[in-house]
């Protein structure tokens, strides 16, 4: 009898979800990543009405945070729910953009036969710049190139800089000239002096304080390549011009088989020796806080950070210290990761895809709705002064902040207080001057080679960081390293990215 | 209610087992739905898993999801695995021994004390640590271990020794995790062996006592025996999670050093790195049906040798 | 373990172990007992100490300067602390009840050796402590098909059994009631239920007392599934408050390089670690203060001066 009650069941499992009768506005589910909001009742109720007269929807939104969206996005996907209407995706949660529009979780809004986008997303469509949409294109289920997320219009060029403290090198009677023309394979005399004078008082001062990954890619100047996650792979760019290849040529390498890392390792090595690294920004799970503290308590000279338009401003005033950016390229660099760093999907289990894209359209061009829903309700999360800039209520926003890059078109919101009234054309312009890498557009699909992946990322992840930060020497655990991802099958890996490379560029 | 001959006749069986069958029911009907109707699951090891979607739901996915054989297996079997694997089952084994060891003499102790108050505290104390996540337990260390400002770290430059990298130095890692494993799990191992014992009729260590019996003979002769049951049935179910580790422990306790690697990888971490990596559910399902299975195995074969050693105390 | 050999020879302590040899197992225990409770002291430490202390000489017993603030902040949570205090308290508390019926009424037929389907019973039970569908099917069927979602059901049901609870309790029932009792109860002709109710129950006490305490202990400590079902805060139980604050933490450290400047103001802007471990004390304080309820089931009956029962 028990059995025939579980089979019973399992049959009802099987029973399409009814779709309901749609009787005034249709309600709009959505996912969002990053947030801190513990009351939206004030934004809904302005909102919703609005929505509701404007394109017959309401929104009903879930505000995931960094703690749990990835668990309820992964959730949402594999056990095809249909939840929500809109999620959150891009290039670094678990719902990761390209793997899950391949395996068909998400509408595509470009559909020869159902065009989403033509029919409901004209306005969003020219309102976003092209290289954005061409960024987003990705492989479906059938095997065809499209667009299946909105992308976010947000800071989509990546900066990667050494974030050098002024105010400590001028100290000891540098420039922020010395410390560029010395560059990463000079700086030994530096940080020699600074860490001798900081240390009088018998104290422990690192100079040298970094995110690993971030410094190799200073460094060697080598983007991420999108779909690699678990940076396997190296492609060299031209630091010079990052719109043309560099070294290598249009291939991708493994990444801890070349000289040139094989010379950054050795001179990260001897860094530490002298002890100018913090050891504990070698540690797996210390390395983020202790570099971030560093930061934040202006306790370092040289440090890394990938930096957006404005950023000295902000990161100056929060240390008390002058804070410099050295941009280690001749501009910041249009590549898949940065462009799909924040975007926002169809689930293509949604009962109503038609009103979720009439929604983004709205969000991604009305100011009234992105600044409402972004910096919530003015008079009670915020104010404007006489500037016209944005003055958040302390109190309120605390169960209200959003993160504003995860929900749209930023250029749509008012600037906030110390931007300028013309922040948004400043940062419209300083975008306008990145510069698109050779291999823009490509993804790494690593389904092919999938096994290799799980085994080659367990041997790399045993050295990585290591080798990052100078914590091991280069001369033993180099070979080591290269010798067991051989054996892990990193060659076919490497192959298949060139042989997937090769078709795209070959289009 | 009413006398039925004893009970012992046939309407009196299939009575008794009628009611007794209305007590398994709760559960039961928990067992079906939430642990067997999921385990079509199962079957994901073996696919390359297709989402599913509003005209094909699940389980209807899994009929349409191509097959795979044992390829989603395959990457728990590389050159790199031997370390993991024999870290998994090496630790496993050693703390299986260690725990029991050292949770039964704890029990014995406690139950000998005098003081009832004193054993009490002691007893809540040692529960303390099942409270602390093991992200808490490996902040604490680190204020020992701290590279730099380290408890420990500075007493070895205060005296002028040589500064141990600790988080670098695999060779300490197997003791220091193995003293978190035991630090963590006696409290609560403790308390079941206690209570089997506060279960023993006192009236025989009486007996026992007015016989001459010292108390270490009373201990191997009463309190043993009794506690065999227990013994027997924790140590076939730590068995059976003998290809499984802990993973806070392995993870967070060594602050996911990578030089520590060696000591430190185990099947957990491994498949978590790899799921990671790649994202392929088939290839964490397949990773758990594999622990699974040999932990079923081992069980199976744990409970036959018991049982023909002393069937009252297998597993079943 | 020679000093277990003491002898029992002094008259005013009779059958008790020598003085010496207690004095060798307060040593023992109590080293081992203080070594458990340290680190939670160290939490209390952090939990005052100024966050600043934190960031210029990292984690210490002495911290350089003193602070209230992680308590201010935990108590300017106000409403969603004390209800999810409740909560913490309400799954608790009815969890542990209906788990340890079902466990009880479960491990009661299987330890009884003239019932027919004890083997088949006891076998599916023990399967499922080794085989599970893993967690996508297992998420479907509590969430699509018996509704779990936003509500205290999610965080309690999919915890009601534990197979290992189950056999615990069997073993103890094995350990302390005779076979010849049952028998002699059902020659008096009490029914199944009455036996175990009036008879059996209050013998194994003690080990009903020790499931609870685990199974409590299960539910307070319980954050993951209130991670996969739940996203209505008014229903968030105490641990995951805390946990989600760590995680925040975590996430965002993992993929800063990914995330960037923006992921290092989010940095900024989470609770500090002195309020994470202030929150650590908030939990660990009243399952602490409940533990001797459980404990005088346990303890009670020890020595050999009390009378058993």
């Amino acid at each position: 009898m028990k059995k025939m009650l579980a089979l019973l069941l399992a049959a009802m499992m099987l029973l399409a979800v009814v779709p309901a009768v749609a009787e005034g506005p249709v309600e709009i589910t959505m996912l969002l990543e990053g947030n801190n909001v513990t009351d939206d009742a004030a934004v809904l109720e302005l909102l919703n009405p609005y929505l509701t007269e404007k394109i017959g929807v309401t929104l009903k939104p879930t505000w995931g945070t960094w703690g749990n969206f990835d668990d309820l996005a992964f959730n949402a996907v594999t056990t095809g729910s249909d939840e929500y209407d809109i999620l959150f995706t891009c290039s670094w949660t678990k719902n990761e953009y390209a793997p899950y529009a391949k395996k068909g979780a998400y509408v595509r809004l470009d559909d020869p036969e159902d065009d989403l986008l033509a029919a409901y997303g004209q306005e969003l469509r020219s309102a976003l710049p092209d290289l954005l949409f061409e960024g987003a294109m990705t492989e479906g289920p059938d095997g065809e190139k499209g667009i299946y997320a909105v992308p976010g219009f947000k800071d989509f060029a990546t900066m990667n800089t050494w974030d050098v403290n002024v105010t400590l090198l001028e100290k000891y009677g540098y420039t922020l000239e010395d410390v560029k023309n010395a560059g990463f394979y000079g700086w030994g005399d530096i940080f020699a002096k600074v860490k001798e004078g900081e240390e009088k008082d018998g104290s422990v001062f690192y100079p040298f304080i970094f995110e690993g990954a971030v410094a190799e890619r200073n460094v060697i100047g080598t983007p991420i390549v999108t779909g690699d996650a678990n940076s396997l792979l190296s492609y060299y760019m031209n630091v010079e011009d990052v719109s043309t290849p560099g070294a290598y040529g249009n291939t991708f390498v493994n990444k801890y088989a070349t000289p040139e890392f094989e010379k950054f390792a050795k001179q990260m090595r001897a860094y530490y020796e002298a002890g100018y690294i913090d050891p504990a920004i070698a540690i797996g799970e210390t390395a983020t806080d202790t570099w971030r503290n560093a930061q934040n308590t202006a306790n370092y000279l040289i440090s890394s950070e990938v930096s957006l338009y404005g950023y000295e401003f902000t990161t100056s005033e929060a240390r008390g210290i002058q804070v410099a950016y050295l941009m280690t390229t001749d501009a910041p660099y249009i590549d898949n990761t940065s462009v799909q760093g924040a975007m926002m999907a169809v689930s293509a289990n949604s009962a109503h895809p038609e009103e979720a894209m009439k929604f983004l359209n709205l969000l991604n061009t009305d100011p009234y709705v992105m600044t409402l829903l972004n910096y919530g309700v003015e008079g009670i999360h915020y104010n404007l002064n006489d500037a016209g800039e944005v003055e958040f209520v302390a109190d309120a926003r605390s169960t209200y902040s959003p993160w504003t890059n995860g929900l749209g078109n930023v250029t749509l919101l008012p600037p906030q207080k110390g931007q300028g009234a013309d922040f948004q054309q400043k940062f419209a312009e300083f975008y306008a001057g990145s510069k698109k890498l050779p291999v823009y557009g490509f993804t790494f699909d690593i389904k092919p080679v999938e096994t290799e992946v799980a085994a080659v990322t367990n041997v790399k992840e045993a050295y990585a960081l290591s080798l990052f930060t100078g914590a091991v020497d280069p001369e033993t655990a180099l070979p080591e390293l290269l010798s067991k991802l051989d054996a892990a099958g990193m060659q076919k890996i490497v192959d298949e990215a060139n042989s997937q490379l090769k078709a795209f560029l070959g289009e | 209610m009413k006398r039925s001959g004893a009970g012992t006749g046939i309407r009196g069986q299939s009575k008794k087992t009628f009611w007794l069958t209305t007590m398994m029911l709760p559960v039961t009907v928990w067992l079906l739905l939430i642990r067997y109707l999921p385990m079509v699951g199962i079957t994901m090891s073996f696919l390359d898993y297709r989402l599913p979607t509003r005209k094909m739901p699940f389980p209807v996915n899994l009929l349409h999801s191509p097959w795979v054989g044992f390829k989603n297996f395959s990457f728990l079997f590389t050159e790199e695995s031997i370390s993991m694997i024999r870290n998994t089952l090496g630790y496993n084994a050693l703390w299986i021994v260690l725990g029991l060891l050292i949770s039964v003499t704890f029990a014995i102790l406690m139950s000998e004390l005098t003081r009832k108050f004193l054993a009490k505290t002691y007893q809540t104390m040692m529960f303390f640590p099942y409270f602390l996540s093991w992200v808490v337990v490996a902040y604490f260390l680190f204020a020992f271990l701290d590279p730099t400002n380290g408890m420990i770290v500075r007493a070895q430059k205060a005296a002028g020794g040589t500064v141990i990298d600790w988080y670098n130095t695999p060779k300490y890692w197997p003791y220091i995790l193995t003293i978190c494993s035991i630090w963590k799990n006696t409290g609560y191992s403790t308390v079941l062996y206690l209570s089997a014992i506060t279960g023993i009729d006192r009236s025989q260590y009486e007996a026992a006592a007015v016989d001459g019996a010292t108390k270490w003979q009373q201990m191997v002769h009463v309190t043993l025996p009794h506690l065999k049951p227990m013994i027997v049935i924790l140590l076939i179910m730590n068995v059976g999670k003998i290809f499984n580790a802990d993973f806070g422990l392995f993870w967070s306790v060594p602050m996911n050093s990578a030089p520590l690697y060696p000591v430190t990888q185990v099947v957990d971490t491994y498949v978590y790195r790899a799921y990671t990596s790649t994202g392929n559910v088939g290839m964490s399902t397949a990773a758990g049906f594999l622990q699974n299975l040999v932990g079923f195995i081992c069980i199976l074969t744990a409970n036959s040798i018991v049982r023909k050693l002393d069937a009252d105390s297998s597993l079943f | 373990m020679t000093v277990l050999t003491g002898r029992a020879g002094h008259s005013f302590r009779l059958n008790q172990i020598s003085r010496r040899a207690e004095v060798c197992f307060h040593v023992i225990l109590g080293l081992f007992a203080l070594a458990c409770i340290i680190p939670f002291i160290f939490v209390i430490i952090i939990s005052f100490s100024a966050e600043d202390s934190i960031r210029t000489i990292g984690y210490s017993f002495l911290p350089a300067a003193w602070s209230l603030d992680a308590y201010r902040q935990v108590l300017s949570l106000g409403d969603a602390l004390w209800r999810s205090y409740f909560n913490s308290f309400f799954i608790t508390i009815v969890g542990t009840v209906v788990s340890v019926t079902m466990c009880v009424l479960y491990a009661y037929p299987l330890y009884r050796k003239d019932y027919k389907f004890r083997s088949f019973f006891s076998f599916l039970s023990f399967f499922t402590m080794i085989f599970g569908g893993g967690l996508i099917p297992t998420y479907i069927v509590c969430k699509n098909l018996l509704g779990m979602s936003n509500n205290y059901e999610a965080l309690i049901v999919p915890m009601l059994v534990s197979p290992f609870n189950i056999i615990i309790m069997r073993t103890f029932f094995q350990t302390s009631v005779p076979f010849d009792l049952i028998e002699a109860a059902t020659i008096d002709g009490s029914g199944e239920y009455s036996t175990l109710g009036r008879i059996i129950l209050p013998i194994v006490k003690p080990g009903i007392a020790t499931v609870a305490l685990l199974t409590a202990l299960g539910y307070w400590n319980e954050w993951f599934l209130c991670l996969l079902y739940v996203t209505n805060r008014d229903l968030y139980p105490l641990q995951y408050l805390l946990m989600e604050m760590q995680r925040n933490a975590e996430f965002l450290a993992r993929n800063s390089s990914m995330i960037g400047a923006a992921g290092a103001e989010a940095i900024r802007t989470l609770p500090s670690q002195t309020m994470r471990m202030a929150v650590v004390v908030f939990i660990v304080l009243p399952i602490a203060c409940a533990y001797p309820f459980f404990q005088r089931y346990v303890v009670a009956g020890l020595t050999i001066g009390s009378v058993k029962g």
